[in-house]
């Protein structure tokens, strides 16, 4: 209003400061406001989208309705927070708005310009997170283009809709909903395992399938009806697919696209069935044996220290193959990690066939490394084409810590796990684990599912005794506090620098050869 | 006396503030008259507490490893001795300083060739327990001195035994030490003084550096609890900057969690990860602040001692070139060479936090070893920078600090 005045009123002046010699202040401030009106001055209201002009009003009403109220550290935080990705000119039209400090409307109306903005949701998220809506404020911006990970309480709404979700028109089996229940709460975990059950559920719904009507081509209804709706379910609904299961999976759907035309079900359904069993057989099965062999080869008759991480079947399958058929004697050290502590089971495994073991942490990792150790054996959940290996977290840093102290690092991983992507980073491609999982800090846990446990068996009546427990945590109420946020990663990815060999059932390759290995495959 | 039982994450400054109060009512209150006596009362007390635990070095105490009392002691032995090296304020005549007399006159004469004198003793006994052997051999080396004024008078005062029986070689101090010197307790006293408001003042001056490192928009990584960190975070937040810290949980004992509710209290934007997501997550982090336990110096080393698990987080900062930046004190200055590798200043632990005692009942898993260090030694080549209160260094230039702090006689002092 003022801005619009004032080069009007200005004109005359000016052409009169031009003339006059007024004071050097005045001349000074005219000049400045000659300035514009020397130019084609364009119409001083700003050209604000609608967006912004309404992102003005929430800021003017915002500030109206703040007050004082702004926790400092809070909004100063929200409004500071480095957006990594990459709405920096967002922060600049909503500071006023993260101070709102009144609920549920201002953030449904500040989430509204968020939408239309279409910035990213880190904006939203700094905007109400005032705790309100527990899980969607503690979105950590890098990892905002991953799923977020399901709460307990979503998942037991889920299953409850089900249930009548089958009694309508979309049948869904009961094995689709149970197979992916293991993969959510951690059940089931580690790829050749969950490839595994995939592959029995498709068998069981191939089984169960009646083929609609005899016009129709049944191949593209098994592919529409059967396939399709379940790998979604699971992966969307339950937890993000593996590698191992997509490749599973699409082997599936050219197993069945290659059906001939004029196959009866019962002679097609004979043949899809013998060939899931042999991919099973061959790529998983023999696959393991093979590597076990190759890997074995490289372990000395007495005196190795063979360091392993997590939980890895093929490396288990390798070592007790090792220690029992081929009677070497050799030490392992096993690192363990938090949150899945998947080592506890591998020292059981070996404890019990009579390797004698050493347990430690992460942490110690340094201090046993540096003495003893002669190789390293590590699992994998993919291979990507570039020779990176991705695995679960924390292998990494075994390879980091491996290779600086030149210690051979060989990772063993069957073929059908050779995935055509290239990752440069853990960043870019990976899994959001349960933030709960990383306040929750008892070491006694057994399992990797034991949140489940526990919250069954507080409904249960022991209720009591988990509370106590989840009282000592530091984080428990990590929620609630403002500026904190807790990660849990599910994969890290290791440079193929780091990598000795990759023992695969064709032999060990050097990391370099895993694109010419997937060529060959026809990948 | 402090008790010695070790507990993961405590800091160390309130453990020196205490040795140099002990200090100050210890040699306050004690009655010795020259820089010998009071060398060794405080080397006595110096080996007292690496008995309990503090002191640092292989054999002595169990448990508690901290050096940084040590540390403490040294400064206050390199303060006495600077002192007992500079000229007397006034000449005193005293019966048993014959040569004291001696060697008062001789300094009276010129305060620089008093100065001259004590650089040449000074360079004849820079490894005493080489001069160790025997009285006679003394004797030889202080004939070999030169400066005739100090020798016949001196030979009367080298019976003087040494108090402290305990140390495994006895301490031979240079001649002008053994002379009485009143003018010394007040300036000793001084120095301790001093000593303990640099400790107490230790967290401001390394918070004034925070803003040099710290700066808007930046993604810093530490790892597991430090006060001192912690504190520097905060003055930086204080002072209006806007960052995002990650912080390693450091399991097993999960000083990160700790760390991270307080930073988070204090406004800045907190994300905790589990350790093994270090590498994962170092392709975004623009820094790492990491605590020192303690840190290493000999000759051209610059190492730390951290806590476990740092290691990797160096490491992994070093494969990204992020740079590693280390916040301490300088009381953590500890003048000795990581010999023992990982296991210098090092402590297994119980193993109770790594795997719960009900799992290890199991028969096949009591065949099971474990391993639970508290710290980790990284080499010089992983950090980048310690930042201490008086200023920031390179790793391979600490060393030069060593001279400043403590005298070279002192650096084994407590083994």
């Amino acid at each position: 209003m003022s801005d619009q005045s004032a080069p009007s009123s200005c004109t005359p002046d000016e052409k009169n400061a031009a003339t006059s010699a007024p004071s050097a202040k005045n001349a000074e401030k005219k000049e400045k406001k000659a300035k514009p009106a020397d130019l084609v001055i364009p119409p001083k209201k700003p050209k604000l989208s609608k967006a912004e002009r309404r992102a003005l009003q929430e800021a003017q009403r915002a500030s109206k309705a703040a007050g004082g109220g702004e926790g400092g550290g809070k909004s100063s935080g929200g409004r500071g927070a480095v957006d990594i990705g990459g709405t920096g000119g967002d922060s600049g039209a909503l500071p006023a708005t993260s101070g709102g400090g009144d609920g549920p409307t201002k953030g449904s109306r500040a989430k509204s310009v968020n939408d239309e903005e279409k910035k990213d949701t880190v904006g939203g998220d700094e905007r109400d997170s005032r705790g309100r809506v527990s899980g969607e404020d503690k979105t950590i911006s890098l990892f905002s283009h991953l799923p977020r990970p399901k709460a307990p309480s979503e998942i037991l709404n889920h299953l409850a809709s089900i249930s009548s979700y089958n009694l309508q028109s979309n049948f869904m089996h009961p094995a689709i909903p149970t197979l992916g229940h293991l993969y959510t709460t951690h059940s089931l975990l580690g790829g050749n395992a969950r490839c595994r059950a995939m592959l029995q559920t498709f068998a069981l719904l191939l089984q169960s399938y009646t083929p609609p009507s005899a016009s129709r081509d049944f191949r593209h209804d098994i592919d529409h009806s059967l396939l399709k709706p379940a790998f979604q379910y699971w992966t969307t609904q339950c937890r993000p697919h593996s590698v191992s299961m997509g490749n599973a999976f699409s082997f599936l759907k050219l197993a069945v696209a290659s059906l001939e035309r004029e196959l009866e079900w019962d002679a097609a359904r004979e043949i899809l069935l013998e060939s899931m069993e042999a991919y099973v057989t061959e790529r998983i099965e023999y696959a393991g044996k093979a590597i076990s062999r190759h890997a074995g080869s490289k372990i000395q008759e007495h005196g190795d220290v063979v360091l392993i991480f997590g939980k890895s079947e093929v490396i288990n399958r390798l070592l007790l193959d090792a220690a029992l058929v081929d009677k070497k004697s050799f030490r392992v050290i096993v690192v363990d990690a938090r949150p899945l502590l998947e080592g506890r089971d591998t020292l059981a495994i070996l404890a019990r066939a009579g390797i004698s073991c050493t347990y430690i942490l992460l942490n110690a990792l340094t201090y046993l490394m540096m003495g003893e150790v002669t190789k390293v054996f590590l699992g994998a959940s993919a291979l990507m084409s570039n020779g990176s290996v991705l695995s679960r977290v924390g292998t990494a840093c075994v390879a980091l810590l491996a290779n600086s102290n030149h210690i051979p690092v060989l990772v063993g991983c069957e073929t059908y796990k050779i995935c055509n992507r290239v990752q440069l980073e853990s960043i870019t491609g990976n899994e959001l684990g349960d933030p709960e999982e990383v306040a929750c800090t008892d070491c006694a846990r057994v399992g990797p599912s034991n949140r489940w446990n526990e919250m069954f068996d507080g409904r249960g009546g022991g209720g009591e005794e988990t509370s106590e427990k989840k009282e000592k945590y530091v984080l428990a109420d990590w929620k609630d506090k403002p500026n904190l946020k807790l990660l849990s990663l599910m994969y890290d990815l290791t440079p193929s620098d780091f990598v000795t060999g990759i023992v695969t059932e064709v032999g060990i390759l050097p990391p370099s050869s895993v694109a010419v290995l997937l060529r060959e495959m026809g990948g | 006396m402090r008790s010695g039982t070790y507990r993961y994450g405590t800091e160390r400054l309130p453990a020196a503030a205490r040795t140099a109060d002990l200090l100050r009512s210890i040699v306050g209150a004690t009655r010795w008259t020259n820089a010998a006596q009071l060398l060794t009362l405080l080397r006595g007390i110096g080996n007292e507490l690496a008995g309990i635990g503090g002191g640092g070095g292989n054999g002595g105490g169990s448990g508690n490893r901290d050096p940084a009392i040590g540390n403490v002691i040294r400064r206050v032995m390199y303060a006495a001795r600077d002192e007992a090296d500079r000229a007397p304020v006034d000449d005193d005549d005293d019966d048993g300083g014959g040569g004291g007399g001696g060697g008062g006159g001789t300094k009276n004469s010129s305060s620089t060739r008093g100065g001259g004198e004590s650089f040449l003793s000074s360079m004849l006994w820079a490894h005493p327990r080489q001069t160790a052997v025997g009285a006679s051999h003394h004797r030889r080396m202080r004939s070999g001195s030169g400066s005739v004024g100090m020798i016949s008078e001196s030979s009367e005062h080298h019976h003087y035994p040494p108090p402290s029986t305990t140390t495994s070689s006895t301490q031979v101090y240079p001649p002008h030490y053994y002379a009485r010197r009143d003018d010394l307790r007040p300036s000793v006293m001084e120095a301790i003084q001093e000593m303990i408001s640099e400790l107490e003042d230790l967290h401001k001056n390394i918070n004034e550096q925070a803003l040099q490192h710290i700066h808007n928009g930046e993604i810093i990584l530490t790892y597991a609890l430090s006060r001192t960190v912690e504190l520097f975070l905060k003055a930086a937040a204080a002072k209006k900057r806007k960052f995002q810290v990650i912080v390693c949980e450091g399991s097993p004992h999960f000083g990160g969690h700790v760390m991270a509710r307080s930073l988070a209290e204090a406004g800045i934007d907190t994300t905790v990860i589990h350790d093994a997501a270090t590498f994962a997550i170092m392709a975004r982090v623009n820094k790492v602040l990491l605590p020192a336990h303690a840190v290493l110096v000999s000759l051209a080393n610059g190492g730390l001692i951290a806590p476990s698990g740092s290691n990797m987080v160096a490491l992994a900062a070093k494969q990204n070139s992020v740079p590693v930046v280390t916040v301490a004190g300088m009381f953590k200055l500890c003048p000795m060479y990581p010999h023992e590798g990982q296991d210098t200043l090092n402590d297994l632990i119980s193993p109770s936090t790594v795997i719960d005692y009900r799992l290890m009942g199991d028969p096949v898993l009591s065949e099971v070893e474990f391993a639970n260090p508290v710290h980790d030694y990284i080499p010089p080549q992983l950090i980048d920078l310690i930042v201490t209160n008086i200023g920031g260094f390179q790793p391979s230039y600490i060393y030069r600090l060593l001279a400043e702090c403590y005298h070279s006689d002192d650096w084994e002092a407590f083994e």
